[in-house]
């Protein structure tokens, strides 16, 4: 079966918990009595939230490489986390065919005492897999990371690039149908760079769907044949990179004028 | 089953569960970790424990006037196993915000990192556990039988509500950030409280008393059989009665709350 994501009528909220909020004892104080804020927006219930998605529609389909484009704050990574399924919506309905995987956040959980080696093997199967299947799965990884002897040296002692290659390979090696990216480039070396480009156009090959966020827009530019403008949470266009991109730069000029 | 794929508790419990080579496989390399900088390895937290077990022993003998055998062995398995416990609920409240990266950027579900956790204070427990036994064996070998069925059974129980105690603080721990701090001033009394350092006899009249404290139940089915103590029913009961009720909670607090940790961290 062919992979895809479909989301309908998706709106995600983050609550938001102040200092008072966050304490059992004046939770416990303060029940029956209305809680009252200052300003911003409230749900039905009367929680304090921040609107992370709205009314978001999407159909992506096999072979779409999908540039995500927009300001900080426009909702970009929320909606990678949440096809990722590390959010969950408040409401609307997502189908999602297909394997995933994400490269979102690049410090992820590394345990700074272990080498790099043993890093590896704990992602792996923090990501799901076996710790024999990650054994299976080194090799390649260690050929990528190009870490050579330093692969055997504790994490603590490596430098951010150094980080950033052995996270790009451990999160990158294997087959996945949907592969959603979020700023995961740019620490690594020029040489890595484009290592790491090479890599992600021969796992699209295979790989059906990609989401890239970024704004390093050469990478985004090669990758990519879709774009998505989103701006305050919402997508305000949804079609091909160009018009995409077009929209983003007039947008970045108004900005500027400002 | 069908029951079990639409409660979102279940689901990621069974998930998990059955899923154990990984976090078994995690919870051994945690192990492996913490041990690797310390020079004497893991005999090293083993001796210290030793030794502070081996002090309480000679100093509170003296204070309940008791003969030292017999408090001995009373006293050193109690000390061990209470550090077990009490370790399990203090880590219970921060095990999310610890592991806020990996929840934030990975879709392995919180029962994952909890199962992780409790599995290493297990495998540190068990570590401890020859300690107890050499204790035992030099000091009064009078051991019934039964305890190779009672002992890994316990064992078992107190795993078991580990892992929901710790799901249902974590929770608790990661919406509310005064949980962990009082969560830990609270255990210091509750050692004073649960039959540890002073034997339930001691009590006299009040010996009922110790049935209040859910701590006692859990103490007292990895000791008492182990030290050669009188089969006690209620003790027993009383710890699957507890487990029934910290299933019970979780399964109301996970959930519910179990799309909403993600926003606590």
């Amino acid at each position: 079966m062919k992979s895809f994501i479909k989301l309908e009528n998706i709106n995600l909220e983050f609550p938001v918990y102040e200092d008072s909020n966050r304490s059992f004892r004046n939770t416990i104080a303060s029940t029956g009595k209305n809680l009252r804020f200052s300003s911003t927006k409230k749900n039905a219930s009367g929680k304090k939230i921040i609107q992370g998605l709205k009314n978001i529609n999407l159909d992506i389909n096999y072979g779409d490489r999908v540039a995500v484009l927009g300001p900080n704050g426009a909702g970009k990574s929320t909606l990678l986390k949440l096809i990722a399924g590390i959010y969950n919506t408040t409401d609307g309905n997502t189908s999602i065919q297909g394997t995933i995987t994400s490269m979102l956040d690049m410090g992820f959980g590394f345990e700074e005492d272990a080498t790099g080696y043993e890093n590896i093997i704990i992602m792996n199967t923090v990501m799901g897999n076996s710790p024999k299947k990650a054994e299976e799965k080194i090799k390649n990884i260690l050929d990528f990371s190009e870490l050579g002897d330093f692969i055997h040296m504790p994490l603590r002692t490596y430098s951010s690039g150094m980080r950033a290659r052995l996270a790009f390979a451990t999160a990158i090696e294997g087959s996945p149908d949907i592969l959603l990216i979020d700023e995961f480039l740019g620490t690594g070396d020029h040489n890595f760079m484009v290592k790491s480009k090479a890599k992600i156009i021969e796992i699209m090959r295979n790989a059906s769907i990609l989401l890239f966020a970024s704004h390093a827009i050469h990478l985004v530019e090669d990758l990519c044949n879709k774009g998505i403008f989103m701006k305050n949470g919402e997508i305000i266009f949804y079609g091909s990179y160009d018009e995409a991109y077009k929209i983003y730069i007039e947008d970045i000029n108004e900005e500027r004028k400002e | 089953m069908n029951f079990i794929k639409k409660n979102l508790a279940l689901k990621d419990l069974f998930k998990e569960f059955s899923n154990y080579q990984t976090w078994f496989f995690l919870a051994r390399f945690d192990l492996k970790l913490k041990y690797r900088r310390a020079f004497l390895g893991p005999w090293w937290v083993v001796l210290g424990m030793g030794l502070s077990a081996g002090i309480l022993c000679l100093l509170w003998s003296t204070i309940f006037n008791l003969y030292w055998r017999d408090y001995l062995t009373y006293l050193f398995s109690g000390f061990i196993i209470w550090m077990y416990i009490s370790s399990i609920i203090i880590e219970a409240p921060s095990i999310f915000s610890a592991n806020k990266h990996l929840i934030t950027s990975t879709n392995a579900t919180p029962v994952f990192y909890v199962l992780r956790k409790c599995s290493l204070s297990l495998l540190l427990f068990l570590h401890h556990l020859p300690l107890i036994f050499i204790v035992i064996i030099l000091v009064n070998p009078e051991i019934d039988l039964r305890v190779i069925f009672t002992f890994p059974l316990a064992i078992f129980i107190v795993f078991i509500n580990a892992v929901f105690v710790t799901l249902s603080f974590g929770f608790l721990g990661a919406r509310f950030r005064d949980v962990e701090p009082t969560v830990q001033s609270l255990m210091a009394p509750m050692f004073l409280l649960t039959p540890v350092l002073w034997k339930p006899e001691m009590l006299g009249e009040s010996i009922n008393l110790i049935y209040f404290n859910p701590f006692t139940y859990f103490v007292g089915i990895l000791r008492n059989d182990i030290t050669g103590m009188e089969f006690d029913a209620y003790l027993w009961i009383g710890s699957f009665a507890i487990t029934f009720a910290n299933i019970i909670i979780f399964l109301f607090i996970y959930s519910s709350k179990k799309n909403r940790l993600i926003f606590w961290l």
